[in-house]
Formats: structure tokens, C-alpha cells, sequence
């Protein structure tokens, strides 16, 4: 998933705070309808309470955006605010539980009637439809229409944004899409099929356990093959959700409108809590922050926090500061340490990198503990259903960095009085920017000289440093990045970062081109097991990567987002890090 | 004046067509010359993880593996004819101006343009016609009492005008006056068909703040050129003939002093309304400007190639109208 339409991100969101807080909140966030605990107004209380609560049909609600959506045609975006934001137009197969706290990752049906299940060793997966979903026309939803969007995905010349695990998981990866799909009623996608109007099959490679959250992304929500319009379908999908468009003009503002077809006893996750949405594009974000404080707008959009001028205006004003959380995004930033280019395919380069690197500095570049984050020991945050803490390189005694275990490793090494390589960072970021500077600074103590080669975010994972061919022949040896879940457990999260049989030509997210046997068969026992067992595997993952020395982790990414008195039912809701933009709504 | 008029603009079409030449050599020709190739073009408009024959298909799709003649041919003829583009189900027709379809967003390029450029045009017009007022007037005050309070007090705010720039007293125009003092509160662009007051209303900070730039740059070209005009010896001679003071400066002196000042604004205006990008990002206003931000985020070269043609247009119309005006307030030029 991507964060602000920039990179990879996560939007898995809650913090030790909140499963804490969680925990005592569990039983109010139980049962089918998105219940939570009312909080009165203070710092941090929409982590763990539904602020402002309402039942009804308030005013308008306003969202500003600082750029644009990669697409509003649910089969063609990653962007983590859009993926919250579509449930309001459209029903996907499945979502995540309307609640506060850590419930708020809780995967539940959504036009799915149930769970689904599994067959033929866990190759085959069968889901019902709930049968009576309309589309804002009045047209009753197939399971067809479901399997049609799925085919969509496939057509990468016109859907390029979204999530490409169909291809990679379903039986038939070579399908071309619907629109170049010569068989007869498009029914060229044969690892899936529609028995009948509320039943959909899907046959998989291989045993993939957590299906139902690739379900969960907006691509699974249903598109009437005679109103799909391609690339123009991004200016008026055709609605299954709470709301349905008006209007839409690409780069400047998107309104919708209530679905009169929508029932909200068929989707209790939503809510109809506003009589019109309105979402402002390309706003400059001071200009946000200052409608947010205003009250003129109740939600940035991005969900990607205030600018550094509000932040500090906020948390210096006990008033503005009750308005305030301070999640956990779910994101983490990294330097990865190249396993394949020299001398850093030598592990223990890797580990004096480990322990030299002064997390405090690279914390305060990203923005200090409010809108950069909490230090990090492990690849997983805590928030990832089988994180596990551990501190393999006595991060938390000596945060600013073990000069003396570091040289040792040097040593061990063979290069007792360091070496050089080159650092690759996004010139365009300056957090990056500066975190890449404070990296270069700590590693200069032990002798480790960095070169740093800053390229266009734009191209950053296509051409540069996600592109082995150009790392290696550019001798770059620790990139940094940035990553969040897919879905919030530790196969969503480690995956694309660590298995071997990620690494790819172009557009690598394995970075560290790490191809670890061990990791590897765990990921393969993974497909394997269900329930504690699997859960167990990713702390293991996690935990051998770190031996690996493959990723330096710095830290677990927060966010400082204001809500305006004028915004009902604001809490943030645990997958996306951000306000629950399902059910949020305005004051009359 | 009618076959200057057609020479200018037969100009016109060479230039521009010039210039598509050069700016699409600088988008597609320069990459290639620093190694990059089709493919890793096309790699950065397919998304995450593509596989070698989705990046393929793109680039076959976007016309990037063709020679760089025959995409300038391609992208020439769809500005004179249109052109037709697949959409995925079925073949769109982009008819004339189209300049081409974003590798992003993959819709043309033309009606983006189109949509963003009144709320540029809103703006320059009327930030514009503040400065010209407002420039020329204080410049004009100013030569003629020459030492005064107002003339050191006025040159002494142009010069702070010049030297602060759009997002600072952008930035302190909204704090002041449209959260601290909300006399124009949230501001955002209206449509003048759909509310020509609101239009007004959200403009005015914009505006203001646009034009305190150029009139402060305005009042100072003026002023010099008025001083030095009104030095000079016809001035002396309408003065000796007894003419009226008003008629001396605004007739005599004005008229001439304006004929740089025509060049400038000229020029000035056909930049802005290429968009103006400080300004339009301060107030958030959806307009050219902001669209070229965008697409240079966004790497989409045929929106950066298509907003580059406009700014151009925008800037050879308005030296052709200058040229014009020149020869109209300005006599010796016809001869």
C-alpha cells in the first residue's frame, strides 16, 4: 500500500497504547455493527473511543487533499487513504471491522455473506455474495460482477495503481484481462468461476491462507461489465457503498451524494453519517492544516499528519491538543543492506552498520517522536498480528549507536578500519534526505565512509534501487525506504521485504535482495499452517532477517492528525492508521 | 496592420512548433542520451512488481518503443487532427488541440488543460489589472513629487513588494485574513458562471497578493521612466506652450514613459497565465500552475509537454498583442 501517493506504505494503525486500550475496550467493539466506546475530547482518545458520536445524517463533510488520488476506480489504487476512502462508494468482497482499537484490524465480510472456505488442500476457495446488494442503478449484484473486476486487475495497461496478487496467486497468471479476453462472455479467467449469481470460486498455485485480506482490497468490489468504461471508469464507478458520485473533476474536487439503493443492514460497517462528501484535491498542506484548525474541513485526507508549523502550534495548545491523536500508521522506514553487493554481502559489514547506526538521529529527521516515530528494533511494527519484540543489537541500552560492537564487527569483517559504499535515498524527500545524512554521519564514527546518491522518488524502485541490475553495477550497498502491510499480519508485511522469490528485475521491494533459505522455508511452512502456529512463523521471520543483518530498522512510523470539533464519530480505526473514513460525519 | 498582424502570427505557428520540437527532445530525446531506455521508461507507469511483459505491453501501449520521430510525428498530428486512444474497453476519439494522454492519470491532456486554465486566466486578469493600476498610478505620483513622503514611503513598500516573495506574503495574507480576521475565510476557486461574487470574494487575497509583487515592480519602472521623460526637452517645450499640467504628464509624459512598461506586461502576463505556480499552490487554486507542479511530481511528460505549449502560447500571443500595442501608442514604430 502506498502512503500519500508517494511509496509503498502500510495503514495498519495502533500502537502498545492502544492494544492496551483495546483490550478494555473489546466487548464494546463486539457484535455486527461498528460499536465502540464514546470518548470524551483529549489527546489520543480517538485511538481508544468513537469522539463526537452520531447516529444520524449530519452536514457536509469536507476532506481536503494535498495531491491527488492514484485512481478513484476501486480495481486501479494502493493509496492507503484511498483504500479507506472507497468504502464509501463501494462494497468489497471483504474489510475491516468498524471499531476502535486493535478490533479495528479484525477482518469481517463486507458483500462476502461469510467467511468463505477451503478445499482441494487449501487450492480452492469458495464464498457466498450476500444476495440482495444493489448498485446505485437498482441492478442486483452478481457474483459475476465480482469476478469481472477481479479480471480488470489483470490489464495493467490501463489499471496499473492496484495490488497485482491475483496474478501472482490465481491458477491462470498469463490471463490478459477483459479487454483483450477473445472468449466467449469474457470468461477467460478460469481459476475463477460463478456457479451461480451469489457464489464465486477461486482456484489458487498454490495454498494462500490469507485470500480473504487480498479480498479485502476495493479491486473485489463488483463492476458491471457493460458500465465499465476502462480508464474512464475512475470518473464515476458505479456504487455498491453508503454514497455514489455527483461529480468528479480529475485534480480539483470530488463530490458524492447518498446511495439511495445502499442498505445499511447489509453493510454495517458503513455509515450514511453525512448528507454530502466533499474532497477537495491539491490543496497545499499549510493551507489544510489551517482549515483543520479552522473548522472549515474535517479530515486531511491523506491521513498522513499535520505539517511540522501545525504540529508544533498543536501540541504548545492544551485546546488544539485534545483534538489530537497520535496513532501509529502502521508504516516503518528501513535502510536496507544490500546481501549481494560487496562488501556488504559480508554479514558481519552488515552488523557493524547494525550497531553503529544512531536511531535518535535518524528518529529526529523523521520527525521526532510525534510525527516521525518510535525507535524500531525489529522489521515488524508492533501492530502486525505476530510481532514479537526483541533487540538484537542493543538498540534500546545505546540508542545513539554501539561504536565498540560495531568495530568488533568491522573486524570480524576484515575491514577493521572501515569501508565505503554508496547509500541511495530520494533526493525529493527531505525526511529521507535527512535520515540519510544522520545515517552517513554515525557510520563516518566507526570508519564506514557513505556516498550519497539521491534519485527522483518517481523512479526511485523501478530504475534505482529497486532495479538489482543498476545496485549492483552502481555498487550500492544500503538504500533506504520505507514499508507498511498489505493486510495487518506478518505475511502481508515480510513478504515482499524478505522472501527470495520476490526479487525482481524492476520494481523490487525485496531490496536487500536477501535470499535466505531459512527465511524462505519459513514463508513456505507458513502456507501450510493456520491460527497460533502461523502467527508464531513471522516472529521467527522477522527474527532471522535481523540475524541476516539485512534491514536496519529505524523507526515505527506515527502521525499527529487533528480533528475538528465539527467531525462525528472520529476514531481511528487500527488497519489504516487514519480516521474511519467509513463511518466518519459531519455536524449539521 | 493587418499583414504584420498575419506575419506574427504565421510566426507564431514556426515558434511554437519550435519549441514542441525542443521541449520534446528535452523529455524524450535527453533520457535516452543518459541511457535510459523504453523499457525503464515504461517501468515507471506500470506500478508495483511488474513483470517483464506488463511493462512491455506498456510501453508498446504509450508508443515509447517507436523512434523518437515517429512519436513526435504521432504527437504532432494529434495536436492538428486528433487522435484516437485505447481506453480499455473500447477506442476514445481526442479530438483537435489533443496533446496527447497522461501515462498517469490516462486521460487527454486537452480538457485537463482546459479545465485548469480559467481559474489561471481568473487570476492573471485580475491580479493583473491591480498592478497595472495600482503600479503605474503610484509610479506616476511618485516622479512627479519626486522626494516627497509619499514617494519615499511608496518606494519604500514597492521595494519590500520585489523583495518578499508569493508564498510569504501569501502564506501571512491568508493567516491575517482569512483565519485570524476571517474577512475572506476559506478561501477556494468558484467558477465566475456559477457565482461571479464568490468568484470575486475568493480571488481577492490572490489577487492582492499576486499584484503586490508587480505593481511594487511596476510603480518603480514607471516612476524611472516618468523621471526621465518628464526631462525631457518636449516635456518642456508642451509646458512652454502652455498646455495644462494634466495633459503634459498623462499625454505627453505618461505616454511614453508606458512603452517599456507595455514590454513588460507583456510578458508578464503571458508567463502567468502559463500559470502561476507560487501563487496558485499558496491559495490552492486548480489552475495551470498547479497542474505543472503535479505533472512534474508525477513524472507524466505528456501533461509537462502539454502545459509547456500553453505557457508558450500564451507568452508568443501576448508579445504579438504587445508589439501591436507598441505600434499603437507608439507611432515611430509603424514607420
Amino acid at each position: 500500500m502506498k502512503r500519500r501517493g508517494t511509496f509503498a506504505a502500510t495503514a495498519v494503525g495502533a500502537i502498545a497504547a492502544l492494544v492496551i486500550s483495546a483490550c478494555s475496550s473489546s466487548s464494546s467493539s463486539s457484535g455486527s455493527t461498528p460499536t465502540s466506546t464514546a470518548g470524551a475530547v483529549a489527546f489520543n482518545a480517538g485511538l481508544t473511543s468513537v469522539v463526537n458520536p452520531s447516529s444520524g445524517k449530519g452536514g457536509t463533510l469536507t476532506y481536503d487533499d494535498s495531491s491527488t488520488p492514484d485512481s478513484f476506480d476501486p480495481g486501479n489504487t494502493y493509496y492507503a487513504w484511498v483504500l479507506n476512502f472507497d468504502r464509501l462508494f463501494v462494497m468489497p468482497m471483504f474489510t475491516y471491522k468498524s471499531c476502535t482499537g486493535t478490533c479495528g484490524e479484525q477482518l469481517v465480510p463486507d458483500l462476502a455473506a461469510d467467511m468463505g472456505t477451503t478445499s482441494d488442500n487449501g487450492l480452492t476457495w469458495t464464498f457466498h455474495i450476500q444476495p440482495n446488494i444493489k448498485f446505485e442503478d437498482g441492478t442486483v449484484v452478481t457474483s459475476q460482477d465480482v469476478k469481472y473486476a477481479i479480471e480488470r486487475t489483470y490489464d495493467r495497461t490501463v489499471a496499473a495503481n492496484g495490488p497485482t496478487y491475483y496474478q501472482a496467486l490465481l491458477a491462470d497468471p498469463k490471463y490478459p484481462g477483459p479487454y483483450k479476453d477473445r472468449s466467449k462472455n469474457l470468461m477467460g479467467l478460469t481459476s475463477v468461476q460463478t456457479p451461480d449469481a451469489t457464489t464465486i470460486v477461486f482456484h489458487l498455485q498454490a495454498p494462500f491462507p490469507d485470500l480473504p485480506y487480498v479480498l479485502a482490497f476495493p479491486s473485489s468490489a463488483p463492476v458491471p461489465p457493460a458500465k465499465d468504461t476502462g480508464s474512464n471508469y475512475q470518473l464515476h464507478p458505479v456504487s455498491t457503498g453508503p454514497y455514489m458520485f455527483q461529480s468528479y473533476q480529475l485534480n480539483k474536487q470530488l463530490t458524492l451524494v447518498p446511495n439511495p439503493q445502499w442498505n445499511a443492514a447489509t453493510d454495517p460497517n458503513s455509515k450514511q453519517a453525512a448528507s454530502k462528501i466533499i474532497v477537495n484535491l491539491n490543496v497545499s498542506q499549510p493551507d489544510i492544516d489551517n482549515r483543520l484548525l479552522a473548522g472549515d474541513v474535517q479530515i486531511d485526507a491523506a491521513g498522513a499528519g499535520v505539517s511540522a508549523a501545525a504540529q508544533a502550534r498543536i501540541l504548545s495548545n492544551p485546546a488544539l491538543k485534545a483534538n489530537a491523536d497520535n496513532p501509529v500508521d502502521g508504516f516503518a522506514r528501513f535502510a536496507y543492506l544490500n546481501t549481494k553487493v560487496a562488501p556488504m554481502n559480508n554479514i558481519h559489514c552488515r552488523m557493524a552498520v547494525e550497531y553503529a547506526v544512531n536511531k535518535v538521529n535518524t528518529q529526529t529527521a523523521y520527525g521526532g517522536p510525534y510525527a516521525g516515530g518510535a525507535i524500531a528494533t525489529t522489521v515488524m511494527p508492533p501492530n502486525i498480528v505476530g510481532y514479537k519484540s526483541f533487540d538484537l543489537y542493543n538498540v534500546k541500552s545505546q540508542p545513539t549507536g554501539d561504536i565498540t560492537a560495531a568495530k568488533q564487527q568491522l573486524t570480524l569483517c576484515g575491514q577493521p578500519n572501515g569501508f565505503s559504499t554508496n547509500l541511495a535515498y530520494r533526493s525529493d524527500r527531505p525526511k529521507e534526505t535527512a535520515s540519510a545524512t544522520a545515517i552517513q554521519a554515525s557510520l563516518a564514527q566507526v570508519g564506514i565512509k557513505l556516498t550519497l546518491k539521491g534519485f527522483p522518488a518517481g523512479s526511485y524502485y523501478t530504475n534505482f534501487a529497486g532495479a538489482p541490475a543498476y545496485v549492483h553495477s552502481h555498487n550500492i550497498g544500503m538504500a533506504m525506504g520505507g514499508w507498511g502491510a498489505d493486510w495487518p499480519d506478518g505475511f502481508g508485511f515480510l513478504d515482499s521485504l524478505t522472501a527470495g522469490n520476490t526479487i525482481s528485475s524492476t520494481g523490487n521491494s525485496n531490496i536487500a535482495e536477501l535470499n535466505d533459505p531459512v527465511v524462505n522455508d519459513l514463508f513456505t511452512k507458513s502456507s501450510t499452517l493456520t491460527g497460533a502456529a502461523r502467527t508464531a512463523v513471522w516472529a521467527q521471520i522477522d527474527e532471522q532477517v535481523m540475524k541476516d543483518a539485512a534491514i536496519v530498522p529505524l523507526t515505527y512510523e506515527k502521525t499527529l492528525l487533528y480533528r475538528p470539533t465539527s467531525l462525528t464519530n472520529a476514531y481511528i480505526q487500527a488497519y489504516y492508521g487514519m480516521y474511519n473514513y467509513a463511518t466518519a460525519g459531519a455536524k449539521s | 496592420m493587418i499583414f504584420f498582424i498575419i506575419r506574427r502570427l504565421v510566426l507564431t505557428v514556426f515558434l511554437l512548433i519550435l519549441v514542441s520540437i525542443i521541449t520534446f527532445a528535452i523529455f524524450f530525446l535527453v533520457p535516452r542520451l543518459a541511457g535510459q531506455t523504453a523499457y525503464q521508461l515504461a517501468a515507471q507507469y506500470v506500478g508495483r512488481s511488474p513483470t517483464p511483459s506488463e511493462i512491455k505491453a506498456v510501453e508498446i501501449k504509450l508508443g515509447l518503443n517507436d523512434p523518437l520521430y515517429l512519436q513526435y510525428g504521432r504527437y504532432l498530428k494529434g495536436i492538428v487532427f486528433g487522435i484516437h486512444y485505447n481506453n480499455g474497453p473500447d477506442v476514445s476519439y481526442c479530438p483537435f488541440p489533443c496533446f496527447g494522454y497522461s501515462f498517469r492519470n490516462q486521460q487527454p491532456v486537452w480538457p485537463q488543460l482546459v479545465s485548469a486554465a480559467p481559474v489561471t486566466l481568473s487570476l492573471a486578469i485580475g491580479a493583473s489589472v491591480l498592478w497595472l493600476i495600482g503600479g503605474v498610478s503610484i509610479g506616476v505620483l511618485s516622479a512627479l513629487r519626486r522626494g516627497s513622503i509619499f514617494d519615499r514611503f511608496s518606494m519604500g513598500v514597492a521595494l519590500a513588494g520585489v523583495s518578499l516573495p508569493v508564498f510569504f506574503t501569501g502564506l501571512i495574507a491568508l493567516e491575517l485574513f482569512s483565519y485570524k480576521w476571517p474577512i475572506f475565510p476559506n478561501v477556494h476557486f468558484v467558477p465566475i458562471t456559477t457565482n461571479p461574487l464568490l468568484w470575486a470574494r475568493n480571488l481577492v487575497l490572490p489577487w492582492v497578493t499576486l499584484a503586490f509583487l508587480y505593481a511594487a515592480l511596476y510603480a518603480r519602472l514607471t516612476r524611472a521612466g516618468m523621471l526621465e521623460t518628464m526631462g525631457e526637452d518636449y516635456i518642456r517645450t508642451a509646458r512652454a506652450k502652455g498646455l495644462p499640467e494634466r495633459q503634459v504628464v498623462v499625454k505627453h509624459g505618461l505616454r511614453a514613459a508606458l512603452t517599456p512598461i507595455i514590454t513588460i506586461f507583456g510578458l508578464d502576463l503571458g508567463l502567468l497565465l502559463g500559470g502561476a505556480i507560487l501563487t496558485e499552490t499558496t491559495f490552492s487554486l486548480p489552475g495551470l500552475g498547479q497542474f505543472t507542479i503535479l505533472a512534474i511530481q508525477n513524472q507524466d511528460l505528456p501533461e509537462i509537454l502539454g502545459v509547456v505549449m500553453i505557457a508558450s502560447f500564451f507568452i508568443v500571443i501576448a508579445n504579438m498583442i504587445v508589439d501591436i500595442l507598441y505600434a499603437v501608442v507608439d507611432p515611430r514604430v509603424r514607420f
